[in-house]
C-alpha cells in the first residue's frame, strides 16, 4: 500500500470491466447463488410440508436436520474434504457402490463447484425447513377446511392458500440466502481456495485474493462496491415487495 | 381415508425422515469413526464402518499436537466478551429507537437500516486499514471491539421492545426513574427471551467466526479455533498422513457447539420465529 494517493477517477472500474477474470467470477457467483439458494428453499419447503402435521418424534428429526447449521463451517468443510478424498473417500465409495464412475470432486474444474455447493446446501436445508415449519403452522386450518368443503383438492389448496400465505417466509429466505451466498468464504477457502482454474472463485473470493493476497487495493475495492450494489438492490427489492404483499395477518 | 392408510402413511413418513436424518448426520458419524482409525485402516478400501480397534488415543494425540486448548480458550473468551457487549449495546440502541423521543430519530434509524444492507465482508478491507491505524491488529481488543455492534442484534431487540406498551416506560418516567433504570429493570426482564436468543446466536456466530478474525490476527497465540484448526489441517501437510488426527481435531472443535445446541435447542430454534419477525421491520 503506497502512501501516495492519486485520484484515478473510474479507472479501477474500467479495468475491472475489461478483465475476463471478473466476468468468470461473476458467472461463478451467479451459479453459486442459484445452485445453493434454490435447492435450499425447495428442499426446505418440501421437508417442512412432509413434516407438518402430527408426527411423533419429529423434534428429534428437526434437531438432527438443524444441527449442521450451528457447527463451524471451517470444521465441517474439513470433514467434507475427507469425504471428497478421491481414492477412498466416502463420496466416491458411495458412487462406486452404485456402480458409477469415481469423481475427482475438488480437483476437477467440472465438479469442484458442485462439491462446494453440496456442503453449503447440507449446512442450510434444516435451517430453511424450520422457518417453513413455523410459517406452515401459522396457516389457519379453517381456511384449508373451508376450501376442502368447496371441493378443492390438495394441489389447489397448496397453490391457492398455503403458498401465498407463506410467501413472506419465502421472500425472507430468498434474500437472506442470496446475501449469504454472495459472502460465502469459509467453505471455499477450506475446500478449493477458488480453484481449480478459477472454477469456484466467486466475486467475494476474488475480492479477498486481490485485497489480501495480491494487495491490489483498487481492484479489490471496486469488486467490493459491486457486491455492495447487488446487496443493496436486493434489500430494496425485498422491502418494496414485502410492503406490497402484506396480505397476511 | 381409513385407519390403515393413515398408519401406512405415518410409517412411510417416519422411514423417510429417519433416512434423511441419517444422511444429514452421517458426516458427523464419519468424522468420529475416522478419528478412531489407525493410519493403515483409514486407507483401507472399502472403508470400515466402525474401526476394528478404536484408537481413542488419537484424540489426546491431536489435542497435544497443536495448542487447541489455547485456540478454544481464545474463541470462548472472545465470543463471551462480544455477547456481553452486544447485549449492552443492542439494549441501549433499541431503547433509544423505540421508547425515546429525540430529533433525527428517523434519520438515525435509517442509517442503522443502511448498515443492515451493506454486506459485512465488503468492508473488511477498509475495516482492516482502520484497525491497523488504531494499532488494534493482533490483539484481543481488536477482535472484540470490531464485533461488538451488530445491526442484526439491534433489530432483534428493537422488535421485542416494540411489543412492550409505552405506558410501562411512561409509568417509570413518572416514578422518576432514569432511562437506564427503565431499560434494565423494566424492559429487559420482560423481553429476556429475546436477549437469550441474541446471546446464543451471537455466541455461536462468534465461536465459529473465521474470515475476519483470521484477517486481523497473524499471531498464532491469538488464533480462534477455526483458524487454528485450519492451520493444523494445512500443516498436517502431506494431508493424507494425518487424517485420523485431523478428524479428531475437527470433532473436538465441533463438540462444544453441538452440546450448546442440544442443551438450548428450543431457544435456538425459537430464534427462527424472531429473525423472521425482525426482518419485517
Amino acid at each position: 500500500m503506497s502512501p501516495e494517493k492519486t485520484f484515478v477517477g473510474l479507472t479501477n472500474y474500467l479495468d475491472l470491466f475489461s478483465n475476463p477474470a471478473f466476468y468468470k467470477a461473476l458467472r461463478v457467483t451467479m451459479l453459486f447463488c442459484a445452485g445453493s439458494v434454490l435447492p435450499v428453499i425447495l428442499i426446505g419447503l418440501g421437508l417442512a410440508l412432509l413434516m407438518n402435521g402430527k408426527l411423533k418424534g419429529s423434534t428429534l428429526y428437526q434437531v438432527l436436520l438443524f444441527s449442521p447449521w450451528v457447527t463451524p463451517t471451517v470444521a465441517v468443510s474439513i470433514v467434507w474434504s475427507w469425504i471428497y478424498e478421491p481414492e477412498i473417500g466416502l463420496a466416491n465409495t458411495v458412487l462406486d457402490l452404485l456402480g458409477l464412475e469415481k469423481i475427482d470432486w475438488l480437483q476437477d474444474p467440472k465438479w469442484a463447484l458442485l462439491g462446494v455447493l453440496l456442503v453449503t446446501i447440507w449446512k442450510s436445508v434444516g435451517w430453511a425447513m424450520i422457518f417453513y415449519l413455523v410459517a406452515l403452522r401459522n396457516v389457519p386450518t379453517d381456511l384449508l377446511e373451508a376450501a376442502e368443503l368447496d371441493g378443492a383438492n390438495a394441489v389447489q389448496k397448496f397453490s391457492r392458500i398455503t403458498l401465498p400465505l407463506i410467501s413472506p417466509t419465502t421472500l425472507f429466505l430468498f434474500i437472506v440466502q442470496i446475501i449469504g451466498a454472495l459472502q460465502a468464504y469459509d467453505q471455499i477457502n477450506v475446500l478449493t481456495q477458488g480453484g481449480p482454474s478459477g472454477s469456484t472463485r466467486t466475486l467475494l473470493y476474488m475480492y479477498y485474493q486481490s485485497a489480501f493476497e495480491a494487495f491490489q487495493i483498487g481492484e479489490a475495492s471496486s469488486v467490493a462496491m459491486i457486491l455492495v450494489f447487488i446487496c443493496m438492490l436486493l434489500s430494496v427489492i425485498s422491502l418494496e415487495v414485502s410492503k406490497r404483499t402484506t396480505h397476511y395477518q | 381415508m381409513n385407519a390403515t392408510t393413515v398408519r401406512v402413511g405415518k410409517l412411510a413418513r417416519h422411514l423417510f425422515f429417519a433416512a434423511i436424518a441419517l444422511i444429514m448426520a452421517f458426516p458427523f458419524y464419519w468424522m468420529v469413526t475416522s478419528a478412531l482409525k489407525t493410519n493403515d485402516e483409514i486407507w483401507q478400501s472399502p472403508p470400515t464402518i466402525w474401526p476394528k480397534e478404536p484408537l481413542w488415543s488419537n484424540f489426546s494425540a491431536a489435542w497435544h499436537e497443536a495448542p487447541f486448548f489455547r485456540y478454544m480458550g481464545n474463541s470462548v473468551f472472545v465470543a463471551v466478551s462480544i455477547v456481553i457487549l452486544q447485549v449492552i449495546n443492542s439494549g441501549m440502541m433499541a431503547y433509544a429507537l423505540t421508547h425515546m423521543k429525540f430529533r433525527f430519530r428517523g434519520l438515525f434509524a435509517g442509517v442503522i437500516l443502511f448498515g443492515y444492507m451493506v454486506p459485512a465482508t465488503a468492508v473488511y478491507l477498509p475495516g482492516y486499514l482502520v484497525l491497523s491505524q488504531l494499532h488494534l491488529l493482533d490483539s484481543y481488543a481488536g477482535l472484540i471491539l470490531s464485533n461488538c455492534v451488530s445491526v442484526f442484534s439491534i433489530f432483534l431487540i428493537r422488535q421485542a421492545f416494540l411489543q412492550v406498551p409505552h405506558e410501562l416506560v411512561e409509568a417509570g418516567e413518572v416514578d422518576g426513574s432514569s432511562h437506564m433504570r427503565i431499560l434494565w429493570t423494566i424492559l429487559v426482564p420482560i423481553t429476556r427471551s429475546s436477549f437469550a436468543v441474541l446471546a446464543l446466536i451471537t455466541f455461536i456466530d462468534q465461536y465459529n467466526n473465521y474470515f475476519w478474525p483470521m484477517l486481523i490476527t497473524k499471531d498464532p497465540n491469538l488464533q480462534l479455533v477455526s483458524a487454528g484448526l485450519r492451520s493444523f489441517f494445512t500443516q498436517g501437510g502431506a494431508y493424507g498422513l494425518k487424517w485420523p488426527l485431523i478428524m479428531a481435531a475437527s470433532a473436538f472443535t465441533i463438540a462444544p457447539l453441538l452440546l450448546v445446541f442440544l442443551l438450548a435447542q428450543k431457544t435456538i430454534m425459537q430464534s427462527v420465529n424472531m429473525t423472521a419477525g425482525s426482518s419485517k421491520g
